[in-house]
């Protein structure tokens, strides 16, 4: 919302020197928050009123004409193309340095002094467009200069200073004051300003007639229209409104029409209570307000022909809605140049309603915006004695032929018992009473003690009614006004207290952490987050079917509806993003993941969730590496992780392929015998549906829920060896199909070497140099003794006796050197 | 002999300062000390010799020999420190080797460290689930039932779980003050907790805006807690993470779930505190709102609302680390890019 301050100076009298930056803080601090302030006048810096002295031909064009113009002291020549060129005429001069829009279009550029056609000319005489000016003075033709010549302003005037538009203009952010539907226009800011700088307010006197007549409204849904105040003038016309009105209007953001709608503006502006008028001689009967009845129809000022419902509330003659209340008049009743007599509204409609009606027909609009913020009904005095008062100033002629004051609804106000004791706890320090009441009844509210108790310490506040619509309602409220109005800077800060008595223990989360930062540290794989909705692509590319995924109602995107089950679909689309730019690469990601099933809550009985786990789910991803490198780096980075993560291990089966995976290359991930993850290759097909098109990907998903902290850090201890261990490599060629889990059980099961102390998977090696077949694979033994350094005879020997093995159960032959 | 012996000296000694690397120099020593060497050969003429002489000899030759082994083995020592296994040329201006290249989120930083600041004062950290229901996410937290937060161009509620009463009505979570109840309901007070977590709005979004956030809340509650407490441990916890004095204010705001409500300033740490376009030129960033838990939402905990009071703030973290990093578009942490994710370590 935008505020011009001198319009809140019609209501309180702020001090001349009042600093506006100070302003602005202490709003900012106290009430609402004040984003930006403008000085309007900086927008027509170096740029004065010209009265044209003589207007000649331009030697070199037909169009151009020099200007002998007065700037204030000076006379100066200034080319100009403008059609309306005239003696004596007052005109606004860019002077060099000023900024203007180049037939009001495009960036702001600097005039400078120029040369026209061969002919010097300094600065511009400007259209009103070019200086921001075309909404104030509408040009009817084009290249019209502005003419200024009603304006009583000598040569070399600042042409703002001329203008009165020498203001500052507050910009105040609305999520700030939803809460605060009176601060809504600048007499509620001037209320609240009056009682920061305790200073009086303005009273806007109620307007009283004796009219007497037949004109009558009626309500009939009081809860939806507590108040309708409707007036019937005649005599009035289509004309403009005075400068000033227009330029009000035009300073804080809309835009002059004619003085019957910009009164109604006006007010709206200056008290935050809608107003509206009818062309009276289009309204047939009464009017009544009422809710429509479903199917009624109703075309807008808009152009919007609606099918009402029953929840909306219209404004209805004999013949049926002639506006949607509180949001937008009809194109029946609104004001055209012929327009006589009107039938001014004010009214006070209830918030939620209006905001329904809004919402319903995406019809937002300046008046619905403050009544469904919840506008109190007793501001509809003060918005009709204003609009009243404008009336008579521009049509003195004017006669009110009809008035009618509905208030079948009254409000109440607030009234709250706050115990001065609680107050001085939750403040933290003891504020005097006096101290108290003062501040609060400068905004308006009324405080007393209790008389009879002498030492009562209760205080009895009751609520202005501008308050009283949901914003106070309990001491806490009370509390709020009390801490800001003295200052929430005022209150000395105390220390928190510690105590020693729980350390914080949490393993879960710490394990979660472990687990993150080994992924990102240790492994060198990159954290990314990526949406709870997955993109229907990849859903159909990885999911086999669709049972059991939840779906938003109104999803960011028509394809965006499925909401994550696993967290790899969308790893698959990170996948596909980066692998433009990288060619390896290795992500994770942690989030949560829902299932449509077991709704449940441990909260309440009477909820109902879904099931919801967290996954940690991740992807290795090269153009280069073999699918086997590749694959030992993911199953390497999982099989460590509980050792590295200080949990309890898992292991690795094949008992459920996934329906992405690469028919060979996939496992389960188990604890406990349960499945609790797995790990895979992205298979061909699954690959080319996601559109990744060079990378191989090696995918891993685990459920955290199911993982299980060790208690405390794990480690054992052995001692160092007395003698040396060594490490002793043999290569046999197994058959193609042997498996390591079996070569590994046959060297290390039944009958082995005492000194064989482990062995070691190195590598394999198909293709040149090994039968079709067959396979080379490399085996590192650990050798030792706790007793004596062997000797490599020694060493050799259990070698020997492994490779025998070998050759005995799994027909293994040493590979030729 | 003792002549022969410093003639075969003489000789040897320029035979080891003549060799040029160990194996020359290994050459030398059997030469001089193997079992044919030139010591071993002079051995032999002892036997020969004048019996009288030969301790004088044998002397000699066993001197010879310590000397010899001496100046051989500092040949050694000197033909190692020679042999360099690097050119003179060598670049140290090369580059060195990446380590392990990954990381973690930069939110994920950012929440880290929180945690570890709130931690070292005695907070718990809270996790929950990210589908609530309509009573949590507004009823319990004191929205009035037509508030427009709960409509569905601002929340994201599930098919076939988007009408009906509100402990049906289920959504993926707006904010995390509903989930903040679901502490308090299971624990006992006082409460010293911080709950981060992303949370869902159904909105346009645009370099400022995003629909899946990232938020942290830290809540208080006890029975002495007052709003200038709630300023302290802001203030504190800031400089933590930012490693200097943050400055904070506090300043009036309005949020359904406090009372009284405030929003909180942190000083621009672009421009530390001028003014700058990051900050609008006021020299102030807004990063979260805070303020007492309204009553109803802690008798929606179950907690006596006269007894009880606290102090809650709900940090903004993607606003954060845009402000520590000076990240400029909010989409990108949703992103998954690696281009912008690999910048931050």
């Amino acid at each position: 919302m935008k505020l011009s301050l001198s319009w809140i100076r019609d209501y309180v009298d702020l001090p001349a020197d009042l600093e506006i930056k100070k302003l602005a803080y202490e709003l900012t601090m106290d009430t609402v928050e004040v984003e930006g302030v403008e000085n309007l006048a900086d927008r027509f810096a170096n740029m004065v009123v010209g009265v044209i002295e003589e207007v000649l031909p331009h030697p070199n064009a037909d169009k151009l004409r020099v200007c002998r113009v007065d700037i204030g002291g000076d006379v100066k020549e200034i080319v100009c193309g403008g059609i309306n060129l005239a003696e004596g005429m007052k005109v606004a001069v860019a002077c060099p340095g000023a900024m203007v829009r180049w037939h009001g279009e495009g960036e702001p550029v600097v005039i400078k002094n120029s040369k026209l056609r061969g002919v010097a000319s300094f600065g511009m005489i400007c259209a009103s467009d070019e200086i921001g000016l075309g909404e104030l003075f509408p040009a009817s033709q084009e290249a019209e200069i502005v003419d200024l010549s009603a304006f009583d302003a000598a040569a070399g005037t600042p042409l703002a200073e001329a203008l009165g538009l020498d203001d500052q203009i507050l910009e105040i952010d609305n999520k700030s004051m939803t809460n605060r539907p009176d601060l809504w226009g600048h007499y509620g800011i001037a209320r609240e300003l009056a009682a920061l700088y305790g200073l009086p307010l303005k009273k806007i006197e109620p307007f009283s007639t004796d009219v007497k007549s037949d004109f009558k409204i009626e309500i009939a849904d009081p809860d939806r229209c507590p108040r309708y105040i409707g007036v019937e003038l005649e005599g009035v016309f289509v004309k403009p409104s005075s400068f000033e009105m227009q330029s009000r209007i035009w300073r804080v953001g809309m835009r002059p029409i004619n003085a019957l709608v910009d009164i109604t503006n006006y007010v709206m502006l200056a008290t935050g209570n809608p107003t509206h008028a009818f062309d009276a001689d289009n309204i047939s009967g009464h009017i009544v307000v009422r809710r429509a009845e479903a199917g009624e129809k109703l075309l807008l000022l808009n152009d919007k022909d609606l099918t009402l419902t029953d929840d909306d509330l219209v404004i209805t003659d004999a013949e049926g809605p002639v506006a949607l209340a509180g949001v937008m008049g009809g194109a029946k009743d609104s004001i055209l140049p012929k327009t006589q007599r009107v039938i001014l509204e004010v009214a006070n409609f209830e918030s939620t309603g209006i905001r329904r009606t809004a919402l319903r027909y995406d019809n937002r609009t300046e008046a619905s915006s403050r009544y469904e913020k919840a506008v109190d009904p007793e501001r509809c005095d003060q918005a009709a004695a204003m609009a009243m008062a404008y009336f008579k100033e521009f049509y003195p002629e004017m006669q009110v032929t009809g008035w009618c004051d509905r208030y079948p609804k009254k409000l109440e106000r607030a009234e709250i018992d706050v115990d001065l004791d609680w107050l001085a706890k939750r403040l933290g320090m003891e504020l005097p009473y006096d101290v108290i009441r003062g501040k609060l009844e400068s905004l308006g509210f009324d405080v007393a003690v209790n008389a009879f108790a002498r030492d009562s310490r209760k205080m009895h506040v009751i609520a202005p009614t501008w308050r009283s619509t949901g914003d106070i309602s309990i001491k806490d409220d009370v509390m709020e006004e009390v801490a800001r109005m003295y200052g929430y800077d005022n209150f000395l800060p105390t220390p928190i207290t510690t105590t020693f008595d729980h350390a914080i223990n949490q393993k879960d989360q710490d394990l979660l952490r472990r687990i993150k930062e080994y992924l990102a540290f240790r492994c060198g794989l990159q954290e990314v987050y990526t949406y709870p909705w997955m993109n229907d692509q990849y859903v159909n590319a990885i999911l086999p079917n669709t049972d059991g995924v939840l779906k938003l109602s109104t999803p960011p995107a028509p394809n965006l509806s499925y909401i994550r089950s696993t967290l790899l679909p969308n790893l698959c689309e990170a996948v596909a993003k980066n692998e433009k730019y990288f060619e390896e690469f290795k992500i994770f990601e942690e989030a949560q993941v829902f299932f449509d099933r077991n709704y449940t809550s441990p909260y309440d009985p009477a909820e109902a969730l879904p099931e919801q786990k967290r996954h940690i789910g991740g992807a290795f991803v090269s153009a280069k590496a073999s699918v086997e490198a590749l694959f030992r780096e993911a199953k390497g980075v999982l099989e460590y992780m509980p050792r590295f993560t200080h949990m309890e291990g898992f292991a690795f089966e094949r008992r459920e392929a996934p329906s992405w995976a690469e028919p060979a290359v996939w496992l389960n991930i188990l604890l406990d015998g349960e499945i609790i993850g797995g790990m895979g290759l992205l298979s061909k097909r699954a690959s080319m549906a996601c559109g990744i098109k060079n990378v191989k990907a090696i995918l891993f998903e685990l459920d955290v829920t199911k993982l299980r902290p060790l208690a405390s850090r794990t480690n054992k201890f052995t001692h160092l060896p007395e003698y040396p261990v060594s490490d002793y490599d043999i290569s046999m060629l197994f058959e193609a199909n042997a498996r390591w889990e079996e070569i590994a059980a046959a060297i290390l099961n039944g009958k082995k070497p005492a000194v064989l102390k482990g062995a070691a998977f190195v590598d394999e090696y198909r293709g040149r140099q090994v039968p079709e077949g067959k396979k080379s694979v490399t085996i590192r033994l650990t050798i030792g003794s706790e007793e004596k350094t062997l000797s490599s005879e020694e060493i050799e020997k259990c070698a020997a006796q492994v490779m025998k093995k070998l050759g005995k159960e799994l027909g293994a032959v040493l590979r030729a050197q | 002999m003792k002549d022969k012996i410093q003639s075969m000296l003489k000789e040897a000694k320029a035979a080891i300062e003549a060799a040029a690397s160990e194996s020359s120099l290994q050459t030398a020593k059997s030469n001089l000390l193997g079992k044919q060497g030139s010591i071993s050969q002079l051995l032999k003429e002892l036997p020969k010799m004048d019996a009288a002489l030969r301790p004088e000899a044998g002397k000699l030759l066993n001197q010879a020999k310590n000397e010899l082994n001496e100046i051989i083995e500092a040949k050694r020592t000197e033909i190692k420190l020679k042999a360099s296994e690097v050119s003179a040329d060598f670049d140290c201006t090369v580059p060195g080797t990446l380590p392990q290249g990954g990381a973690l989120h930069p939110i994920t930083q950012m929440c880290y460290d929180l945690n570890d600041a709130f931690r070292s004062m005695g907070f718990e950290v809270f996790q929950e689930d990210d589908i609530t229901s309509e009573y949590y996410a507004f009823d319990k937290l004191n929205f009035p039932p037509n508030h427009p937060a709960r409509e569905s161009m601002d929340t994201y509620w599930l098919e076939g779980h988007d009408s009906g009463p509100t402990n049906e009505k289920l959504c993926l979570r707006p904010h995390l003050t509903g989930g903040s109840v679901r502490y308090m309901q299971t624990h006992k007070p006082p409460y010293r907790f911080v709950y981060p977590g992303r949370v869902y709005r159904n909105e346009a979004t645009d370099a400022h805006h995003e629909r899946a956030f990232f938020q942290y809340e830290a809540l208080i509650v006890d029975k002495d807690v007052k709003f200038t407490d709630g300023k302290v441990m802001i203030q504190s916890i800031l400089s933590k993470v930012f490693g200097r004095e943050v400055p904070v204010r506090m300043r009036a705001g309005f949020f359904p779930f406090v009372e009284p409500g405030f929003e909180i300033d942190m000083g621009c740490q672009v421009c530390g505190g001028k003014g700058c376009p990051v900050c609008k030129h006021v020299g102030w960033i807004e990063v979260m709102p805070g303020g007492t838990p309204h009553p109803n939402v802690l008798r929606a905990a179950g907690l006596d609302p006269d007894e009880y009071t606290g102090f809650y703030v709900n940090i903004g973290l993607d606003r954060l680390v845009m402000m520590r990093y000076g990240v400029d578009d909010v989409r990108l942490f949703h992103s998954a890019d690696l281009r912008f994710l690999g910048q931050f370590k």
